[in-house]
């Protein structure tokens, strides 16, 4: 079974005959067999082959759009002159028109890194999946390097596109700051990086989950309602917690809000989102590679 | 080369697979049949590694098939169950298989030609046939030209011009020195098809023989005598091992007693035969013979299961 012939599979009719020189047809010596790229690229062909990716990320922008339209031609300076208003406060205000959209778009990517496996569970293609790569954790490492990466330059171009949006529509009313200030740049940049590590916690809850159902719920769960729970609790425990869930510290990360009375560093925030993700991850790697497919 | 040993898959308290031992050879196709809940599917699911097995060991070409560098060039697999994302078209999913292993496009179209879905290869498949769902997985486990196909059920829906198709593409393959291992509850197909049976009843094997063996090992040899003195002649006939049983009117199915003694029984006796007949056990009933104490979802009323 060693031996290797280039022959491919013929069609049944052809009576040609079989292995003539006894060598067993198989294993093609023209492929080289599992690598990283391969698993890349075979995951990039699945992300976006469905629909409801393009239709995950096209909302995502339009949101994203439409929020930083309205924003931005709402704002009511009073009869104020802007040249008056510092240019700190200006940064601050554009930064957080061109980041809006992140509110909605984490609910959005998180429905879709949850769908880009339960998908898979829902309609048996994890067993092509597992079967090609039965190892199993680099077919799961190369979703998650897939989804990251996509979904960062869709949510990276959508709040350029909402920059762009409040940026034109607030020069109006003499309101202006270059994308150079890092007072804007980094938020915009951040919002992007925040929107692709929910993605992948919602992938790696999903895999937990394995049904589309129940992973966006417990996705969704944790992103939309824990916030408002721990909000309503009068406790002082559960207002020590707000800043550590992960939508919080994500949302804190790039300065659109924040959930704690004393100022948290950026990069506390990205450890505190990170540190959800870890468990996430490694919950999914541990039953992925424990559980019958 | 498949080889199990004591492979064992316990689902809770329930034994799916008992400690059995066998070895799929190449050059042949290889049949695994068994009654529902037998543990066929669960066997194949093992041997590429989606269920992991409770105990021992099942290798294909001497490694665990997850040890291979380049799996789908070593086994190539259709389950019974579909594996395939509705919402993807039939081509784009076999290339995002095909790139896990480097394998290129020109290969998957090959393998889309010659299973015969190229009309619908660019439309989704979740609006395929079963047919054409059963097509599309013989295409998935052709793609990587793989030395073993394991194939459960692999005539499912299609339809017979379908079945007659993956019948030829069994033999073909197998006659190129590769190892086809599949699994039917078609008695008649596994007659046409392989060449080799492993019987599975609760989980264990019960007959692991070539097919020509199995129809042997159903003993009986029967023959038929047509005989307007059909009475006079199963009394002539009445002897402790031999079994008389009557059908029609003139018609006589004798066992335990060859046709040669029968006919020269009833020449000496004066009777006239109108016909002599060795009936040999088909596959189906040397099937239902050694499989009946194992079946355990036996229907209540399964009367017609016995032999008439």
């Amino acid at each position: 079974m060693t031996e290797t012939t280039a022959t491919k599979t013929p069609a049944p009719a052809a009576s040609s005959s079989p292995a003539a020189d006894g060598t067993v047809p198989g294993a093609a010596s023209a492929v080289h067999g599992l690598s990283a790229a391969g698993l890349l690229r075979s995951e990039w062909i699945k992300l976006r082959s469905v629909r409801s990716t393009a239709w995950s990320y096209a909302l995502l922008v339009l949101v994203s759009l439409a929020l930083a339209a309205v924003m931005s031609s709402t704002l009511d300076l009073q009869g104020a002159d802007a040249s008056m208003i510092p240019a700190a406060d200006q940064a601050t205000f554009i930064a957080q028109t061109a980041t809006f959209g992140v509110f909605f778009g984490q609910l959005i990517v998180a429905v879709l890194g949850a769908l880009t496996i339960s998908g898979e569970y829902s309609t048996g293609m994890i067993r092509s999946t597992l079967t090609a790569v039965p190892r199993r954790l680099p077919a799961l490492a190369a979703k998650a390097a897939v989804l990251f990466v996509t979904t960062f330059v869709v949510g990276l171009a959508a709040n350029l596109g909402s920059y762009l949006v409040a940026s034109l529509v607030l020069s109006r009313q003499g309101l202006g700051v270059s994308f150079a200030d890092p007072a804007v740049f980094l938020p915009v940049l951040g919002g992007a990086l925040y929107l692709a590590l929910i993605a992948v916690f919602a992938l790696g809850i999903g895999t937990i989950v394995r049904s589309g159902a129940g992973g966006i719920a417990v996705v969704l769960g944790i992103v939309l309602l824990l916030p408002m729970v721990f909000q309503v609790i009068a406790a002082p425990w559960a207002a020590a917690v707000l800043p550590y869930l992960v939508s919080n510290a994500g949302i804190n990360m790039f300065g659109l809000m924040s959930f704690s009375p004393v100022p948290i560093e950026w990069w506390v925030n990205l450890l505190v989102v990170l540190g959800w993700l870890a468990v996430s991850l490694v919950g999914a790697a541990v039953v992925l590679k424990r559980r019958d497919a | 080369m498949i080889q199990a040993q004591s492979l064992t898959k316990r689902h809770g308290g329930k034994t799916a697979v008992d400690a059995i031992d066998f070895t799929v050879q190449p050059g042949k196709v290889t049949g695994l049949l068994g009654p529902n809940g037998a543990g066929k599917s669960t066997i194949m699911r093992m041997i590429v590694g989606l269920d992991r097995p409770t105990a021992g060991s099942v290798k294909v070409n001497g490694k665990h098939y997850s040890e291979h560098r380049a799996p789908l060039c070593e086994v190539g697999v259709l389950l019974d169950a579909r594996a395939v994302h509705t919402g993807r078209s039939a081509r784009n999913h076999l290339l995002a298989l095909a790139a896990t292993h480097g394998i290129p496009a020109a290969r998957v179209d090959e393998v889309i030609e010659l299973t015969g879905i190229g009309a619908v290869a660019r439309t989704r498949v979740g609006g395929f046939s079963l047919g054409m769902g059963q097509r599309l997985g013989i295409a998935a486990a052709l793609l990587g030209d793989p030395a073993v196909l394991i194939l459960d059920e692999p005539v499912n829906g299609l339809d017979p011009e379908g079945v007659q198709w993956v019948r030829q593409l069994m033999r073909y393959l197998a006659a190129e020195g590769r190892t086809v291992l599949l699994s039917s509850h078609m008695m008649s197909e596994m007659a046409l098809t392989a060449d080799h049976l492993i019987m599975l009843g609760r989980g264990k094997v019960i007959v692991n023989a070539p097919v020509s063996e199995i129809i042997g090992m159903a003993g009986t040899h029967r023959v038929r005598v047509r005989t307007p003195q059909s009475a006079q002649l199963a009394a002539l006939l009445a002897q402790p091992d031999v079994t008389v049983t009557t059908g029609e009117p003139d018609l006589l199915e004798v066992a335990g007693i060859s046709a040669g003694d029968i006919g020269e029984q009833a020449a000496a006796a004066g009777i006239v035969l109108h016909e002599l007949t060795g009936v040999s056990a088909s596959l189906e009933e040397a099937y239902l013979a050694l499989t009946q104490d194992e079946v355990e979802y036996r229907a209540s009323g399964s009367a017609q299961l016995q032999e008439a």
